[in-house]
């Protein structure tokens, strides 16, 4: 263990035994807000997984938010199931799906893989809206938490789980291999490396939190229907914040999910309409100017203005 | 019998007209893809202004909506340029993963600067009409890439920019052209939807979709391909809602998507390697 990483480690030692004390001494809303940061925290740390260190940008991680939401909410609601057990089993359900579909999908590239994610969440929103039990377009009430701090500690624990699977992975085995997979497919697979099922290892981790968010969201906002939970704006908010805080690392997901969702909040407080705008400017700002992520940038010598010009000519006709 | 028939055979035009629209919508798209290397998932925020931009004119000023086509093209033509000349042009030669954003956040300004808010309309259905002007702007656009020098110019770009370069072939501009070009056949695609189906904001997604799939099964870059795609699916979609209901319409659209890609990812009438070079 370097000292950096040590710092770094007991840096997030410390800020956790903060964030584990703030319900205590914060107001409600502050709560409230700060659940909001772990969710996003959570999803983009999911992101970073697939996204960020195997290199398949999936855009349909809100399929798997979905099924976990709808798991959660219906077996609480027709089956009276604890919220704790209701919601394993929506986080089971989402890695279950993740590995049926990744099966499939995991052998797309590039844009063929990212759309037919993008098609699996549209297929799931339509099969939603359409079936019985899940109450179809109008949605589904759940019953109302007699506390909500506990949310809090849920989605804490899910970004936490995130932040760990982003700090192991790398270093472990099948982070490796991925590795291998990602820089260049073929010639991993002349060093025995099977790609699919690390594919799949990572696709399914990256369900799993998305599921596991989506089952607290639901319990959480106490009403869900397929366009809210099954929503192109989860994905994309967590590429974005992946983006900004930068991919392939272990906290950077995390740091960008607070940067963009505290920049999100004060926008919404001035104006709603104005938040919409902002975050579409936001991501066309941030693509063009810090397409390596904002940490890239920083990090480069001799300024930020230079090195966003060289990023402009590297990419630009 | 003669009744099962005729359902049949009224499937199989209702799902040829249908496929018109399609192919109208996935015209822009492919030409885009295949040509600037770019899925521009924007692609369904300008049907959806063109859709509005006709249904505007129409209420307003009395406009035939099928006499509108060409302004509402003109207008999202000189949307389109600019956006490509100077937005995207300065990412085109980044990863995938770049310019698939970009066109995202475009879309996400796209539909949130729209102030046109309103739930759906429903114009007279009059999709033979709506089917002919398909055919038309599917020829011309052919026509278009295989007859003029901007077409061979646009073609020399796609398979070789640095040679075209050479040619002395201005890149930045054909490419803001072909976005432009794009953009205006997304405006007639979305002006025909608006005749036969009910517009709103949020429709922009489900035919970027569409686009997509058409794309994947009739070929990239081709215009007949972009036809056949447009019809296919839309066949197959008529079809399959007389016995699945009309409310699973993008489970077959990502079913149709996913065969393809496992058995011809080069799709029907795939010319991948000519447009990739």
């Amino acid at each position: 263990m370097t000292p950096r990483t040590f710092g770094l480690g007991a840096l997030a030692a410390a800020a956790l035994a903060v964030a584990v004390a703030f319900p205590v001494f914060a107001g409600g809303y502050y709560v409230r807000l700060a659940t909001g940061i772990f969710m996003f925290g959570a999803l983009a740390s999911a992101w970073n997984l697939i996204g960020g260190y195997t290199g398949y940008p999936d855009f349909g991680g809100a399929a798997f938010l979905g099924i976990g939401a709808y798991t959660t909410g219906i077996l609480m609601l027709r089956a009276h199931l604890p919220f704790a057990a209701a919601l394993l089993a929506g986080g089971a359900l989402a890695v279950l799906a993740a590995v049926g579909m990744g099966t499939l999908l995991l052998r797309l590239r590039g844009h063929y893989f990212a759309i037919a994610t993008l098609g699996f969440m549209l297929v799931l929103r339509q099969v939603a809206a359409n079936l019985p039990i899940t109450g179809g377009g109008s949605g589904m009430n759940l019953p109302i938490a007699s506390a909500f701090t506990p949310f809090y500690y849920w989605m804490l624990g899910t970004v936490v789980l995130g932040a760990l699977g982003g700090a192991i992975f790398p270093r472990s085995r099948a982070g490796y291999a991925i590795a291998a997979i990602r820089e260049n497919q073929d010639a991993a697979q002349v060093l025995g490396i099977e790609p699919l099922p690390y594919k799949i290892l990572a696709y399914a981790s990256n369900a799993l939190l998305f599921g596991a968010v989506g089952g607290i969201y639901a319990y959480w906002f106490t009403f869900i229907d397929p366009p809210t939970v099954f929503n192109i704006d989860f994905s994309i908010q967590a590429v974005v914040m992946t983006l900004l805080g930068g991919p392939g690392t272990a906290l950077g997901p995390v740091a960008g999910a607070i940067i963009l969702k505290i920049l999100d909040t004060i926008l919404t407080n001035i104006s709603l309409f104005l938040h919409n705008v902002f975050f579409g400017a936001l991501v066309c700002l941030l693509i063009i100017f810090a397409p390596r992520g904002l940490a890239e940038v920083l990090r480069r010598r001799g300024g930020i203005v230079r090195a966003i010009r060289a990023e402009l000519e590297d990419s630009r006709v | 019998m003669i009744f099962n028939t005729d359902v049949a055979l009224q499937n199989a035009v209702n799902g040829l007209l249908i496929g018109g629209t399609y192919a109208t919508v996935s015209l822009g798209f492919s030409l885009v893809w295949g040509i600037l290397n770019i899925v521009n998932l924007a692609h369904g925020a300008f049907v959806m202004l063109g859709a509005y931009e006709t249904y505007w004119l129409f209420t307003l000023y009395h406009v035939d909506p099928l006499a509108s086509l060409p302004l509402t093209a003109a207008a999202l033509f000189a949307l389109g340029y600019p956006i490509q000349r100077y937005v995207i042009n300065l990412v085109i030669r980044a990863s995938f993963l770049v310019t698939f954003l970009l066109t995202f956040g475009l879309e996400l300004l796209i539909n949130s600067g729209r102030s046109l808010l309103l739930g759906p309309v429903v114009l007279p259905l009059v999709r033979v009409a709506t089917f002919a002007v398909a055919v038309a702007v599917a020829i011309l656009l052919h026509l278009l890439l295989t007859r003029t020098r901007l077409g061979s110019a646009i073609r020399a770009t796609a398979s070789d920019q640095e040679a075209a370069r050479l040619m002395g072939i201005p890149i930045a501009h054909v490419y803001a052209l072909t976005f432009g070009i794009a953009a205006a056949t997304a405006a007639i695609a979305g002006g025909l939807i608006s005749l036969s189906f009910p517009i709103y904001p949020a429709m922009d997604a489900g035919y970027t979709f569409i686009g997509f799939v058409v794309c994947a099964l009739g070929g990239l870059g081709s215009v007949p391909g972009a036809l056949l795609g447009g019809v296919i699916l839309g066949l197959l979609q008529t079809y399959t809602a007389a016995w699945l209901g009309p409310n699973y319409d993008n489970l077959v659209a990502f079913a149709v998507l996913i065969l393809i890609l496992l058995l011809r990812p080069a799709g029907l009438l795939g010319r991948v390697q000519r447009f990739r070079g």
